[in-house]
């Protein structure tokens, strides 16, 4: 029987590029992509793949909510994040949401594979930077790398950080609440609470808490001659 | 049209995306692959391609500078597209004022990028950013 893998990753370029690697696979079959944490959600629900690799920078809902969501909808998923960067936060942050592998894009030509092999062995699979960090962790505290939530994060329901982020992206409340399919009132009330949770004062002060908190990622561009920007992926 | 094409970008797995893309197209070959500015200008050198598929944000040297580097040196009529993921209008015109040739975004670039490099090819301006609507060319 094939393996099946989903796909999640708002760059229909590099899922071309993944899709290429993981098929040269005998046996290995992408049984479905998505452009968006939200669509590979629905996705897994109805296609049941045997392993998700979900980028974390994705619009609409971002890879760790997403692998939440996932673990929260079958918890015998198996969900390898991808991601750009491998700081501290964002290792704890994605061991927290359950996922059993992490590969991050720029190794993913030389990592993917071997991903995919662990957690089909009911093994996991890190990064040798992830792995130094469940040690430390282990040795400081006599345990393994604590699967609490971060402390910036303990307050907010899931259906408040999916809030937060479409708040974050830009989008008004009206048109998160025909995303979310909820009423615009009831959009406004959890954004009411989540203002008054985190203590924020404006959509400024969002929009930083959602990029500190890896639910929206930033890339900075090199140095233009007039003056440097940034910009939302 | 033969068109030969040099893939810059520092993830092996964009590349491989950027590749089984432009390898679809008949007559279009990707010639060679770099992963940084710098082995870019040393494979334009070697390979002499048509057009420079060019990230912009790469460890070493970006593709900005990169850009600048090849237009100095260039003794063909070569042309370089970037393939970025800054939905900028400020980093397009930077790197129309660095003498590329096109513009266009990753999240668009399966929908953009053969159009794109097929305009370059013929020496076209061709621009897109995400929340255009409609490629400029």
């Amino acid at each position: 029987m094939k393996l099946r893998i989903l796909l999640a990753d708002d760059h229909e370029i590099v899922r071309r590029g993944l899709c290429s690697l993981l098929q040269k696979r005998e046996g290995w079959e992408v049984c479905g992509e998505a452009s968006d944490g939200r669509e590979a959600v629905e996705m897994a629900r109805q296609l049941k793949p045997d392993v998700v690799i979900v980028d974390i920078g994705m619009p609409y809902l971002n890879g760790l909510d997403t692998t939440r969501q996932l673990l929260q909808l079958d918890p015998n998923f198996k969900v390898i994040v991808l991601t750009i960067t491998d700081s501290d936060q964002v290792i704890r942050e994605a061991l927290d949401a359950g996922a059993r592998g992490f590969v991050l894009k720029s190794d993913a030509a030389r990592d993917l594979v071997a991903a995919v092999e662990a957690l089909q062995s009911k093994r996991m699979f890190f990064t040798p930077r992830v792995n130094d960090l469940v040690l430390a962790g282990f040795l400081e505290k006599g345990h393994a790398i604590s699967r609490t939530q971060p402390p910036d994060l303990p307050t907010l329901t899931a259906r408040e950080r999916e809030v937060t982020q479409l708040l974050a992206e830009g989008k008004s409340s009206k048109e998160v609440a025909v995303l979310l399919n909820l009423s615009t009132k009831t959009v406004e009330t959890h954004r009411s609470n989540i203002m008054r949770k985190l203590s924020l004062h404006s959509i400024r002060d969002l929009v930083v808490y959602a990029i500190k908190n890896n639910i929206i990622q930033i890339q900075m561009p090199p140095q233009l001659r007039s003056t440097a920007e940034t910009t939302i992926a | 049209m033969a068109v030969r094409i040099l893939l810059v970008d520092d993830h092996p797995i964009v590349r491989q995306g950027l590749r089984t893309l432009l390898e679809g197209r008949p007559g279009w070959e990707v010639v060679g692959e770099a992963s940084d500015g710098i082995e870019a200008l040393d494979k334009v050198d070697v390979l002499e391609p048509d057009v420079v598929v060019l990230d912009v944000t790469m460890p070493r040297m970006n593709g900005l500078e990169a850009c600048r580097q090849i237009q100095r040196k260039r003794k063909t009529s070569l042309e370089v597209l970037f393939v970025t993921q800054h939905d900028s209008p400020q980093m397009m015109r930077e790197a129309l004022d660095a003498g590329a040739r096109g513009y266009v975004v990753k999240s668009n670039a399966a929908r953009d990028l053969l159009e794109a490099v097929e305009a370059v090819s013929q020496h076209r301006v061709f621009t897109a950013l995400a929340r255009s609507p409609n490629a400029s060319c």
